[in-house]
């Protein structure tokens, strides 16, 4: 969150004062449900990071003598029926589940805020066109868009981060531009015109430090989509093939056998609902933060 | 032209997103030509003799839907089993491997091999009131070679067919071009049943909507993606030896419905929905053994079982040693172990245990050795680098093994598995999970392993993947690219041997040859495996396990 501390030096300095005094930290249920969020998500970030420190067993290591164990002390979340620990797989496998999601939501918002940007900004026929061909693409659902994507360009990491990042495009690039938009017409816009500051300078130091807060909102709360998505595709055995299984392939590989071995799909699955959920609660913890409506009264 | 292609990519690929969305995210999808599940030998549990019951309805889960009804122009397993209900054969092979009456009463063959003299039952009648004689035949057996057919397994099946003489009503006489010891078996299989020559004048393009034949069941009706139903028909009296009951069948009529998801057929069989269902996973097959309500019927299929075979036009695997670490390597025990729990038997020859010519001897043959893989590795000059993964001059030592998608019969697993055994002798292992095998392995050749299998009747099947002549693969080799001078000399020999110990020991040189070069690693034998409640009484099997309901009836 080092974006933050920079930006909010450009925010006109009056609301940045009036916002600290009410929101002083207080325990209520909702920031400890935020707090615990917080706890997941570093937790998940850390098995990312360092999975070797976390987990017990290799992921890989098949003991084909120990298939479809119910979960024990030994095995946290159980073995699957190669006879991998269920939990180390989950532990490696959040690599590729995070990778996907932080890397399309940072392609996806920086394709789409540059869509919005330049639309919102410029205006005029440039605006109509690319925003007619944006509608278009919205009324396309993001996991079928994704899933034609992938489907049409093989699987391969790339390939699904790039899916799930363009399927993302529309939405950013279209709150973008009404957020430009609505902060050109500001007052101090044409104060700054007024004094005679070019195109360019107004764009980047007076509309842009002002329109982007709600995209680092919608980025945040994207995170979530966009693994979710990620983990839907790698389900439908459109994403990564490799050596050590997302999330999704994991929850895919076990559907067959939840009858017989619940474990394998479910805790995969569950790893998935915590995540989303954690990112989910933070971002609306963002949100609460930074909305210009809540902050301006 | 290229374009245009592309932008039918993305909108199939749009259309199949909102298929399988919808269909709630399945895909068992078994749509491979060369590889049917099916076979002999039935394990028929249960049954105890019972007076058969008349009347009622049997619905029967498929695994998918089959592509056509009409017999000479399918290519899928599954449409078999509605396709047997409805087409008689001229023969019938029965499990031991020998060939009885059907529709024919009797038959000689020439001296030369050369031609089949037929003499047909005078009783039978096509659904559609046709008779059933020898035009009807020279029709079928004709219609299969036009290629305006479209045939598809069948003009495989029927070769070397050459033509019919009809000798008189109920007297054929069928020409070959050269003589052929399969052909016999090959007549016997459902996939070169008799429609009526009517009905296929008739309906032309349209019969597989409208089967019409002279088996047990007459079609009904088939709903696209729902179900296909067949009646009863009640003048049947021609039933094939494999079968006790040669009247017309006690059931009333049979639904067979489309069930692709598996856990929604196990789950309709486990609550009644339907009476039975087809093709369940291994570890439900462990569940419903204690399920008192049920009841499993299993087949082991007949001809090549699931087989890896190693791309010798691939460098290093032209090398024998190269192969032989592979051989070593590959612990196939473990596998079938691990992902079949012992509901699959393991496969040691390049041919089924239920096949002619079958070689028992290459049982218990290959052992892993890790060793032995290494040091063979070590003689080719590959050594094992700071990764774990060998290489030669500067070149690391991969395998690239390519499996299809949907994961049938957990074949995908099969590679992850072999994954981490070759890693073990220091093989880096790609996996290619394709949904177009077509074009990857059969145009492209771009694989060092493929796997697949095949459902025949006669050991003449291993011609298209041993012999030199088959080039089923980028038009110039076969699938292991295999060239062996003695094998094909073998395998034609075998083709006309008329001795059958002759004949025998011709095909088990030919498994020995094949499993001492290390050409294929085989893998599993595929069990076709019924779940049906208690009620349902003397499913019963041809001898490729296609199942077979003239017996079958539902105690009340």
């Amino acid at each position: 969150m080092k974006e933050t501390a920079v930006a909010k030096t450009a925010w006109p300095r009056t609301r940045a004062m009036r916002r600290s005094a009410p929101r002083t930290a207080k325990l209520n249920v909702s920031n400890l449900l935020v707090y615990a969020a917080g706890f997941v998500v570093i937790f998940i970030v850390l098995c990312a990071l360092m999975p070797g420190q976390i987990a017990p067993y290799s992921p890989t290591e098949m003991v084909m003598t120990d298939i479809m164990l119910p979960p024990s002390l030994t095995h946290f979340f159980g073995t699957d029926y190669y006879g991998r620990d269920v939990f180390s797989v989950v532990v490696y496998g959040s690599r590729d589940s995070l990778l996907i999601g932080l890397a399309s939501v940072l392609i996806g918002g920086l394709l789409g805020a540059s869509i919005g940007a330049l639309s919102g900004f410029l205006g005029g026929i440039f605006d109509t066109v690319i925003m007619g061909f944006i509608e278009v693409l919205m009324t396309i659902p993001g996991i079928l868009f994704a899933l034609a994507i992938a489907a049409a360009m093989g699987p391969s990491l790339f390939n699904v981060v790039l899916a799930v990042a363009l399927s993302a495009v529309p939405g950013y690039a279209r709150v973008f531009r009404g957020q430009i938009i609505s902060v050109k017409g500001r007052p101090f816009i044409t104060a700054a015109r007024s004094v005679g500051a070019g195109n360019l300078r107004i764009f980047f130091r007076h509309v842009l430090p002002n329109a982007w807060s709600p995209l680092l909102v919608m980025a945040t709360i994207g995170l979530g989509t966009s693994i979710l998505i990620g983990s839907g595709l790698s389900f439908l055995g459109l994403g990564v093939i490799k050596e050590i299984p997302d999330w999704g392939t994991l929850l895919s590989q076990g559907r067959g056998y939840l009858t017989v071995a619940w474990w394998m799909s479910t805790f995969p699955g569950l790893a998935i609902t915590m995540l989303v959920l954690s990112v989910n609660l933070m971002g609306d913890k963002l949100r609460d933060h930074i909305d210009p409506k809540k902050s301006r009264f | 032209m290229l374009k245009k292609r592309n932008n039918w990519k993305t909108i199939i690929a749009l259309t199949t997103a909102l298929v399988l969305v919808l269909s709630g995210c399945a895909g068992t999808n078994k749509a491979s030509n060369t590889d049917k599940n099916a076979s002999p030998a039935a394990t028929t549990d249960a049954a105890t003799a019972a007076a058969p019951a008349k009347g009622g309805e049997l619905t029967y889960a498929l695994a998918t839907s089959p592509d056509t009804l009409d017999p000479h122009r399918s290519g899928l397993a599954v449409a078999v089993r509605a396709i047997r209900t409805i087409h008689d054969n001229l023969v019938a092979q029965l499990p031991d491997g020998t060939i009885q009456p059907w529709l024919a009463t009797e038959w000689a063959v020439s001296e030369d091999g050369l031609s089949y003299t037929f003499k047909l039952r005078q009783d039978v009648k096509f659904h559609d009131g046709t008779p059933f004689n020898a035009e009807a035949v020279k029709y079928n057996y004709d219609r299969i070679l036009n290629p305006e057919t479209k045939a598809a397994n069948s003009a495989a099946l029927i070769r070397p067919y050459k033509s019919a003489d009809v000798i008189d009503e109920f007297t054929v006489k069928l020409n070959l071009e050269t003589p052929s010891n399969a052909f016999l078996g090959n007549l016997s299989q459902a996939l070169v049943s008799i429609v009526s020559p009517t009905a296929a004048q008739k309906y032309g393009d349209q019969l597989g909507k409208n089967p019409v034949g002279t088996g047990p069941f007459k079609f009904v009706s088939w709903e696209e993606n729902s179900q296909i139903t067949v009646e009863r028909n009640p003048d049947y009296k021609w039933a094939p030896p494999l079968v006790a009951n040669q009247e017309a069948p006690y059931l009333d009529k049979v639904i067979f419905k489309i069930a692709p998801e598996e856990a929604t057929r196990i789950g309709s069989v486990q609550s009644g929905q339907v009476l039975a269902g087809e093709t369940i996973p291994p570890q439900n097959i462990l569940a419903l053994e204690k399920d008192e309500k049920l009841q499993l019927f299993k087949s082991n299929t007949q001809g090549l079982p699931y087989t890896l075979f190693i791309n010798e036009n691939k460098a290093p695997w032209n090398e024998l040693k190269a192969r032989q670490a592979l051989q070593a390597a590959i612990d196939v025990d473990a596998i079938v172990k691990t992902l079949y729990l012992g509901t699959y038997d393991r496969a040691w020859s390049p041919l089924t245990p239920g096949t002619f010519g079958y070689d028992k001897s290459l049982e218990g043959g290959v052992k892993p050795d890790l060793d032995k893989a290494n040091a063979l590795l070590d003689e080719l000059g590959y050594v094992k680098g700071a990764d774990g993964v060998r290489a030669k001059d500067g070149k690391k030592l991969t395998l690239h093994y390519v499996d299809g998608s949907p994961n049938r019969e957990k074949r995908n697993d099969i590679a992850a598995i072999i994954q981490q055994q070759l890693k073990q002798i220091g093989i880096a292992v790609e996996v290619e999970i394709t949904k177009d095998v077509r074009t990857v392995v059969y145009e492209n050749g771009n694989y060092d392993i493929y796997g697949n299998s095949q459902v025949n009747s006669d050991p003449e099947a291993l011609r298209s993947f041993y012999h030199s002549g088959a080039v089923s693969v980028g038009a110039n080799q076969n699938l292991p690219g295999f060239k062996n001078a003695e094998v094909d000399g073998w395998i034609d020999q075998g083709l006309i041997e008329k001795d059958e110990t002759k004949r025998q020991e011709l095909y088990a040189k030919v498994q020995q040859a094949i499993i001492e070069q290390a050409v294929i690693i085989p893998i599993y034998v595929f069990p076709y495996t019924i779940a049906a409640s208690k009620t349902v009484k003397d499913i019963k099997f041809d001898s490729l396990a296609y199942p077979l309901f003239n017996d079958a009836f539902i105690q009340k």
